[in-house]
């Protein structure tokens, strides 16, 4: 967070004159002052023609929120029907005792892949569908920060997810469970580990995309005057989630690229006989897993958030309360992962401190449904369906709750691990926590995305059949897994007892389908005959709300200047003066498409932030992406290395040709008096942010791979074995110096840019990239004697070097694209957004080669 | 909201309120801080688990000074979170102005929003360093 935020002097020499100018808060009488209809009009049509979503096929190069989130949320959606089927094939199968309706290798597939799709392809990324979608309205923006950003992660995700997908059709699906522990899933013959490892990489870096995204826009895209006391629960909810994304997607990713090598280059991170260690597996999983389950329950429970005021039909009750269970779950959550492996033989006092933490998360998580039960039992009730759907939710969520807490103890855990007993209980918790309030949103939602209503008769049906479904499958498997039967077996004898439950399950699981398919006919079936809907038709009191029906590209026709939480309760004439363009940005005068950008605290405005439009590079980024993830997987990398070099192509293309260009004025009028910069640099920029926020998820992945190196210290008595090679200490120490040097320059041309010495910054820049290859080809050159494939020491080695060399690679890219937009224009001393992004990159960066080089140079010499 | 709410009350100090807002106005950085008692949990969390677990690796025992210098430890996060609650709650400054929810887009009522968010997850990271340090008394031992 900045005080720059709030004092301009501290922003540069040229920050006096790109300071907002005007009057700030406007008064009533600013506001009340009429706008001529002749102007509203030729405003509204100036925003429409900025904001028009582009026709025929050109459509699907859209980028806008509106469009983006409705694919991203129908694709999660799909891939959640094809898991559901998945499911019920398992069912099938494990009807009737001694069952041979598939064989034992298509349940292994089938239940892995029900697993990985649910959690990768249908509850994270609808999570992100779903803000991306709603968030922007709810905080009166035009769009997303980084619309592309957006568009990309989603193309990502549809490739990545298609292809993981679609590997079960040629039976070649990854079938070691969805968590991959080695050494089954190490060992496993064909592609199936490798589809599953690069993937869902490719996804879970489409998540961080998303996160970042979502984090900035939640920072700095709310109306003016929306103070962080006032925003909407979503949003503190997204913000939370976005955290905790940023830092449990990384381990997984590190994880994945530890085992990628493994099972590429026969590196033996996990091979014990090596030297390697199952369990820093296990780590890094969970460390990513258990948070996980948090990452998607958080913003389900969010979507209630919204729902319970408007049903009670007043504000939240305990509003700060909510904002502590979001924060504090969003803490605690870190420190449960090890309760997925309380029979892994660690010692029990490490035990103790995860049960501990366990139940302590329990109060953040009650705290929350303790709030919504109140705001309903002191306000005036009007159920509506939507409400009928989080009912339901909650009372599925406490059941999975209870029963985590019992497996949260840890001699309970000892006896149910592994059982049906447990699958109740994760079905539990993601029913109740994300399905039910998921769906409870698309019904509360569907007006505001689709400007149609769904049906309650259909809705009523969907939502009985799947609760009686649910409680009928998953109730019985509590006694199935009490009685012994073990998960992931495909087939069992008779006469266990074991029978009828397993019978009943599967009986039962065709009423869930059921249930679906009502309520896939329910959102599918056409409506353009259904009248024209009211336009806040809950009376909820929330500013996406606000929305224009029939629909408008631009989002909000104004933007709204907000004091109250729930604005369109408590401020009379908001709807009709954002109509009227009376607010900030009521118009497109240049033709562009324009979002606000405010402070981080109180909402002040600070700038007008020029988002992209239309464009088929983000395709051609996210194609080529997903060949550079694709091909390894059947261990061809030519190409991949190939498609690697293209999308990098693609995306400096992207960058350079729409991301901080000078704009064609300094200073624009927004309305209301309010004049603001149209362009910013550094931590005043939406940019600046989002490098710093990848930058943080991209340290906690570097960071876990050093755990890595010190997991196997603690875990093995003979780490570094003593015969060992190390690095040469030299040429680590060369390319420590080296890369301070090329942080050092990098950092200097920042500063010689800005105080207008262009030939000293050009030069630095162009002596940057040379020191940063010299500092990587040191680093190389210093494990190269070390063999890899040997133990896991010069594996671990290796894999510290590949990493601080591939991102060298990325920071010669930045400094080389510096100096170009130096020599080309595009970056002057005024408008120098890049090369403070670079700068803050490299900060990074030099930090993570330091770290490495003291693993790699120092470590040995004090660990031996 | 609440029936003790009462902005007129505020408006009858103008001295102390252009005081306050200067303080408001100084706290940009306060988003940060309302994560300082969680923080001090996730610290103290870590502390002992690695401690514990590079013991037990390492020597098979978990031995006596390094349980009482972890008790200490606990003892040391609970008052530093003590202590950050106790600023958390003036913060809120609830006995002051008998405003629990804050729902006013002004900057006091933010002001003393964040308070009331910081000091309630200061109460949660206390029973959560409580609840980690219990293993430490209760549990011996590396089995």
């Amino acid at each position: 967070m900045s005080r720059r935020d709030d004092s301009p002097a501290a922003a540069g020499e040229h920050a006096d004159e790109r300071a907002p100018r005007g009057p700030y808060p406007p008064t009533e009488a600013m506001l009340a002052e009429p706008v001529p209809p002749e102007l509203q009009a030729a405003q509204a049509e100036r925003l429409r023609k900025a904001w028009e979503t582009p026709k025929g096929w050109r459509y699907w190069s859209a980028v806008n929120n509106s469009e983006v989130g409705v694919w991203y949320s129908l694709t999660a959606f799909c891939f959640m029907l094809l898991a559901g089927l998945m499911a019920l094939m398992i069912r099938v199968q494990l009807a009737v005792p001694e069952n041979d309706a598939i064989s034992a290798d298509l349940f292994n597939q089938l239940f892995t892949m029900h697993g990985s799709a649910m959690m990768f392809l249908f509850a994270v990324p609808i999570f992100e569908a779903i803000s991306i979608l709603i968030l922007p309205a709810m905080l009166g923006a035009r769009d997303m920060p980084f619309p592309r950003l957006s568009a990309y992660g989603y193309w990502s995700f549809l490739i990545g997810g298609i292809f993981v997908m679609g590997s079960i059709l040629f039976d070649v699906a990854p079938r070691a469970g969805w968590f991959m522990y080695p050494p089954l899933a190490t060992e496993e013959k064909g592609p199936g580990s490798d589809i599953w490892l690069l993937g869902l990489s490719f996804i879970e870096i489409a998540s961080i995309a998303a996160a970042v995204e979502l984090i900035v826009g939640t920072l700095k895209c709310r109306p003016p005057g929306m103070r962080v006391n006032i925003m909407p629960l979503y949003a503190w909810y997204v913000m939370v989630v976005g955290g905790m994304i940023l830092f449990a997607f990384p381990p997984l990713i590190a994880g994945d690229f530890l085992f990628e090598l493994e099972r590429s280059f026969d590196w033996p991170f996990f091979d014990p006989t090596r030297g390697g260690d199952p369990m820093l597996w296990q780590h890094l999983f969970w460390i990513f897993g258990h948070p996980e389950v948090y990452i998607v329950f958080l913003p389900s429970i969010a979507i209630a958030a919204m729902i319970v005021p408007t049903v009670a039909r007043r504000p939240i009750v305990g509003y700060s309360w909510i904002v502590l269970s979001a924060v504090g779950t969003g803490f605690l959550s870190f420190g449960l992962w090890v309760h997925h492996m309380f029979t892994t033989g660690l010692p029990n006092i490490s035990l103790g401190f995860f049960s501990a933490a366990s139940e302590a998360v329990v109060i953040p998580t009650g705290i929350q449904l303790f709030a919504f039960a109140a705001t309903l039992m002191v306000g005036r009730v009007r159920v509506n369906l939507p409400m009928l759907w989080i009912a339901g939710g909650l009372a599925i969520f406490t059941a999975g709750g209870l029963t985590g807490v019992m497996l949260a103890i840890a001699p309970f855990d000892f006896q149910a691990h592994d059982s049906y007993f447990v699958v109740a209980h994760l079905h539990y918790t993601l029913f109740g926590g994300m399905v039910f309030p998921v769906i409870a949103g698309v019904y509360y939602f569907y007006p505001f995305i689709a400007k149609k209503r769904l049906s309650d008769r259909l809705g009523k049906w969907a939502f009985w059949l799947i609760f009686v479904g649910f409680n009928l499958t998953f109730l019985p498997m509590h006694l199935t897994g009490l009685l012994g039967m073990p998960r992931r077996i495909y087939a069992y004898p008779a006469g266990l007892g074991w029978d009828w439950l397993n019978l009943l399950s599967s009986t039962a699981a065709f009423v869930i389908a059921a249930g679906f398919a009502v309520f896939l006919v329910d959102l599918l079936r056409p409506k353009s005959r259904q009248p024209q809907i009211a336009r806040n038709p809950w009376e909820a009191g929330t500013l996406e709300w606000s929305h224009d029906v029939p629909e408008e590209a631009w989002g909000a026709r104004s933007v709204p200047y907000i004091t109250k939480r729930y604005p369109l309760w408590d401020q009379p004439k908001l709807v009709e003066r954002m109509d009227a363009g009376r607010y900030y940005l009521g118009d497109a005068e240049e033709g562009f498409r324009e979002t606000m950008i405010t402070s981080v605290i109180d909402a002040r405005p600070l700038q007008v932030q020029r988002v992209t439009g239309p464009t088929w590079k983000t395709h051609g980024a996210a194609i080529f992406t997903g060949g550079a993830f694709i091909f390894p997987t059947f261990h061809i990398y030519w190409p991949a290395i190939l498609c690697g070099a293209i999308a990098v192509g693609f995306i400096i293309w992207w960058l350079w040709s729409d991301t901080a260009r000078p704009p064609e004025k300094e200073m624009k009028d927004v309305g209301l008096g309010l004049s603001l910069p149209t362009y910013a640099s550094g931590p005043k920029s939406v940019g600046w942010w989002a490098m710093w926020i990848t930058m943080l998820g991209d340290a906690t992945a570097f960071a876990s791979v050093i755990f890595g190196f010190f997991f196997y210290w603690t875990a093995s008595p003979d780490f570094p074995p003593p015969e060992a090679l190390d690095p040469v200490a030299w040429l680590v120490g060369l390319a420590a110096a080296a890369m301070a040097l090329a942080w050092a320059l990098t950092r200097a041309a920042r500063s010689l840019n800005r105080a207008g010495r262009l030939a000293a910054a050009r030069g630095a820049l162009a002596v940057a990239p040379a020191a940063t290859l010299l500092g990587a080809g040191a680093l190389i050159f210093s494990v190269l004697h070390m063999s890899p494939t040997a133990h896991v020491y010069p594996a671990i080695m290796w894999a510290i070097m590949v990493w601080v060399v591939v991102h060298s690679g990325v920071g010669a890219i930045m400094q080389l694209y510096c100096l170009a937009g130096s020599l080309a224009g595009k970056m002057t001393p005024r408008f120098d957004a890049d090369i403070w992004n670079v700068a803050l990159f490299w900060h990074f960066h030099a930090l993570s080669a330091l770290v490495a080089c003291a693993v790699l140079g120092l470590a040995p010499m004090v660990l031996t | 909201m609440s029936a003790r709410h009462d902005p007129q009350r505020r408006r009858d100090r103008p001295a102390e309120r252009d005081e306050e807002r200067r303080a408001f106005r100084e706290e940009a950085e306060s988003l940060v801080r309302i994560t300082a008692a969680p923080t001090i949990w996730s610290g103290h969390f870590l502390l002992c688990y690695c401690a514990v677990a590079i013991a037990c690796a390492k020597a098979g025992a978990v031995p006596g000074w390094l349980t009482g210098g972890l008790l200490a430890a606990s003892v040391a996060a609970l008052a530093a979170i003590g202590w950050v609650g106790w600023r958390a709650f003036r913060q809120w400054n609830v006995t002051d102005t008998g405003d629990f929810s804050n729902p006013e887009g002004e900057a006091e009522d933010r002001h003393e929003f964040l308070g009331h968010a910081a000091f309630l997850l200061a109460i949660i990271s206390f029973i959560g360093v409580v609840y980690v340090t219990m293993p430490l008394l209760l549990v011996e031992g590396c089995r």
